[in-house]
């Protein structure tokens, strides 16, 4: 008796955990944003398809237009160079050669972005100018 | 003189911390009662040197002695008063000298409590642990995070004063402390689990001071996990309150383990089960803070409240390796030893239900822990660096929020040990046509979405629950008593603090998840581009830029706009949304401006400030039921200070009542009689 009550509560337990695991799986495979720089960027389009990631770089100076719904600018990071296209304002930090991450997906190859990062801290720089 | 009586008093803390240590330790082993008694002292000594290092970086704030380090990069001249004091938290090396004070109000409460019981081993070791715990952070001040180190070379004119963030707004002074007290509250429970487990003992005392720090610590934790909601709401100007940034996360992650606790250790005290688990919870809400503190104190997540890259970051890391291992090898020596024979009788009872509560509380702190430290594994193991997206957190967090919701719906319903089918349908008749009732009412006036409609309508059972809960019990003593209603509702609440408490608590959250459900990702927002004297409606609001005014003080200056809003042609008043730039920050910091009303709140940012044509863009966002979420935290708030608030003293002079002495003639009075009778 007191054997099968173990069994079932490590049955149950494993049932649960597994669950919990293949939860834990999906949601983060499925929510994953890679930041990347300019060229790694560029490299990675083909495998990114239309995936949620992190686009970082500096805007290109003289690049930034700005369009009726949000603006356009280039963000390279000194080898490859993405135009970006932006929907909605963008933070007052943001210009000339402003490092910045927009977060966003491919078409084709333009950048659609639809959030601007700029942390708070004047110490903040996006990964890829930190090494 | 300042770096020396710092460095003095953080010393005398560091020896007095380990001194009285190694004194407990050797009294509950040896039992030797003067040793214990000794070691409990050093208590005193411990506060008496925090409160006097924190004086001393107070006095060199508000005197801007810039030949200190720390207040040379957080304190200015210009700041004012308010944000110098809170200064002191400003960054990493003052916010671990409050970690340090706080730590030490919290022994010296408990060693003043626990006066009575020095010949308990359990307590012994319990003041034994929070004092070498309290040892390592003043080790860690005299090491890594040195508050009081000089400044290098020539001392400087003025300070840079504190991260513009953190002097925009008043709140800035009370939630950190707030969120402070309850997190560096866990370490009592977490000592007195350490204590139990060291010295083998579970018994009636040692459960109910455990339940009282931890509900303590707990209350103060809920108030400052909505206080830092209501700050990000208040001053980010993003429109939001919660974003799964990983520090709020560092937060949340111990609260749900600590939930978690409160709820099981019912089923310790009437049936004496599940004793290993409830010390297993209370150990990983401590490791679950200091791992919530490694992630914000070390740099290594990019976050709103990150402090700088330090060397405190493996240290703690080491510190958290030490209590994990000890943990588990403790757990591991004498789990048999506490264990308790017996199971759940049915799964239709109060014990099964608080059983779920336990998996599902485990479940969102496993899923929140998973998605925080994801980004950082990735980094160490494969070189990636990658964010998980908020997405991944509302996906998870929603469901298990829902069942929670389900589960306080039906468990207050659920009597202990076991109950038939038909009778459960019968009860639970009420909040399920509650449910089904405002989910259809809610889906007419136009809410969309199903997580939140389901929500909507479990927040209306919970209610409902707790008052058909309530009601019958009033009824009947109104009847036995022959009092009015409402006098039997005072009396009943009074009688039994916890049970009712925890009631009001569930209030609370049914409010909060009502606010949630409406507000959480909803609302209205739109970016309009004015010229001065223009107007544009939104939601029903018109708003009219009437210009733009420009002050300035030697803290900042601030550029506002003034804002004209009518609401459906009533007027509304003039909102003033800024911008202000700080002296030494390159960036303009943005301040909302928000009419909160119970319906909804109007939130307007100042976006940019007049362009070359002289247009502003304003933000304007309309939130339904925000204010609800405030609401909500001060109900949980009251209920857990209802619960907690001391019923009787526990050493009472004879002859002398105390003064809220619980109504002893009523049968639902004292813990043991009627609390969960469901009936």
């Amino acid at each position: 008796m007191i054997a099968t009550g173990r069994l079932r509560w490590w049955i149950c337990a494993a049932v649960c955990a597994g669950a919990v695991a293949w939860l834990l799986g999906a949601g983060l495979t499925a929510n994953i944003q890679y930041f990347r720089t300019a060229s790694e960027a560029v490299a990675a389009r083909a495998d990114d398809g239309s995936h949620t990631l992190r686009l970082a770089g500096a805007v290109v100076p003289g690049s930034e237009q700005d369009t009726a719904t949000g603006v356009d600018f280039a963000v390279t990071d000194g080898h490859a160079t993405v135009e970006v296209h932006h929907v909605g304002s963008a933070p007052e930090l943001f210009a000339a050669g402003a490092p910045v991450v927009c977060e966003g997906h491919w078409q084709r190859d333009l950048f659609l972005s639809d959030r601007i990062l700029i942390k708070h801290g004047s110490d903040y720089r996006p990964p890829e100018v930190r090494q | 003189m300042k770096p020396e009586l710092g460095h003095l008093a953080l010393a005398v803390g560091f020896a007095a911390a380990a001194t009285g240590a190694a004194l407990a330790a050797l009294g509950a082993a040896r039992r030797d009662l003067r040793a214990a008694r000794v070691g409990r002292l050093f208590v005193a000594l411990v506060v008496v040197a925090a409160v006097g290092a924190v004086a001393v970086m107070e006095w060199a704030l508000l005197g801007h002695d810039f030949s200190l380090a720390y207040v040379a990069q957080n304190g200015s001249r210009a700041t004012p008063t308010l944000f110098t004091v809170a200064s002191l938290w400003a960054a990493l090396q003052g916010s671990i000298l409050l970690w340090a004070l706080i730590l030490a109000v919290h022994l010296g409460v408990a060693a003043h409590r626990w006066r009575g019981l020095t010949g308990d081993p359990a307590i012994g070791w319990a003041t034994a642990v929070g004092l070498a715990v309290a040892a390592f952070f003043f080790a860690l001040m005299l090491g890594p995070a040195d508050p009081f180190r000089a400044v290098q070379g020539a001392v400087p004119a003025d300070g840079a004063g504190p991260n513009p963030l953190l002097q925009n707004h008043p709140m800035m002074a009370f939630h950190p402390p707030m969120l402070y007290l309850g997190y560096v509250g866990f370490t009592v429970p977490f000592a007195l689990a350490m204590g139990a487990l060291i010295s083998g003992r579970v018994d009636e005392q040692w459960l109910r001071l455990t339940r009282q720090t931890t509900l303590l610590a707990w209350g103060l934790l809920t108030v400052g996990i909505v206080l830092g909601a209501w700050w990000s709401y208040e001053v980010l100007g993003w429109g939001g309150y919660w974003a799964w940034d990983p520090v709020e996360n560092a937060a949340l992650i111990p609260w749900f383990t600590a939930t978690a606790f409160l709820h099981s250790v019912r089923i310790q005290e009437r049936r004496g089960r599940l004793r290993v688990w409830n010390l297993s919870l209370l150990l990983a809400t401590y490791c679950l803070t200091i791992v919530g503190t490694f992630l914000t104190r070390s740099g290594v997540v990019a976050s709103v409240h990150a402090f700088s890259r330090s060397a405190v970051g493996p240290v703690l890391l080491g510190f958290l390796a030490v209590l994990a291992v000890s943990a588990l090898a403790l757990l591991a020596w004498r789990g048999d030893r506490l264990r308790t024979p017996g199971r759940i009788d049915s799964p239709l009872s109060r014990e099964a239900a608080f059983l779920v509560n336990n998996l599902v509380m485990t479940a969102l702190a496993t899923v929140v822990v998973t998605g925080t430290v994801f980004p950082l594994l990735a980094e160490a193991l494969w070189n990636r660096q990658l964010a998980v997206g908020a997405p991944y957190f509302d996906r998870l967090a929603a469901p298990l929020g829902l069942t929670l919701l389900l589960l306080m719906a039906v468990a207050p319903l659920l009597p202990y040990r076991a109950m038939e089918p038909r009778q459960l349908r019968e009860r639970l008749l009420g909040p399920a046509v509650a449910a089904a009732g405002t989910a259809a009412a809610v889906t007419a006036a136009g809410v969309r979405g199903v997580e939140r409609v389901v929500a909507l309508g479990l927040a209306a059972a919970v209610a409902w629950s707790v008052v058909s809960s309530v009601a019958p019990q009033v009824r009947a003593r109104a009847r036995a008593h022959g009092e009015r209603r409402l006098v039997a509702l005072g009396r009943l609440v009074a009688g039994n603090r916890r049970r009712y408490g925890g009631f009001v608590v569930h209030l609370g959250v049914a409010i909060i998840a009502v606010a949630l459900a409406a507000s959480y990702g909803a609302g209205t927002h739109r970016e309009l581009v004015l010229a001065q004297g223009r107007s544009a409606t939104v939601q029903g609001y018109t708003v009219t830029y009437l210009g733009t005014e420009a002050r300035s003080t030697p803290q900042k200056l601030t550029l506002s706009a003034q804002l004209r809003v009518t609401h459906d042609g009533q007027p509304v008043g003039v909102l003033t949304p800024s911008l202000a730039v700080f002296p030494g920050a390159t960036e303009a910091v943005g301040s909302p401006s928000v009419r909160a009303g119970l319906r909804q709140d109007l939130y307007l940012t100042l976006v940019s400030s007049p362009d070359e044509t002289g247009q502003v863009t304003v933000g304007v966002f309309v939130n339904p039921l925000v204010s609800w979420l405030w609401l909500g935290g001060l109900v949980m708030a009251l209920g857990t200070a209802w619960a907690a608030w001391p019923a009787r003293r526990r050493v009472r002079r004879p002859g002398v009542p105390a003064r809220d002495a619980p109504v002893l003639d009523t049968p639902a009075a004292g813990e043991t009689v009627s609390v969960g009778s469901g009936s």
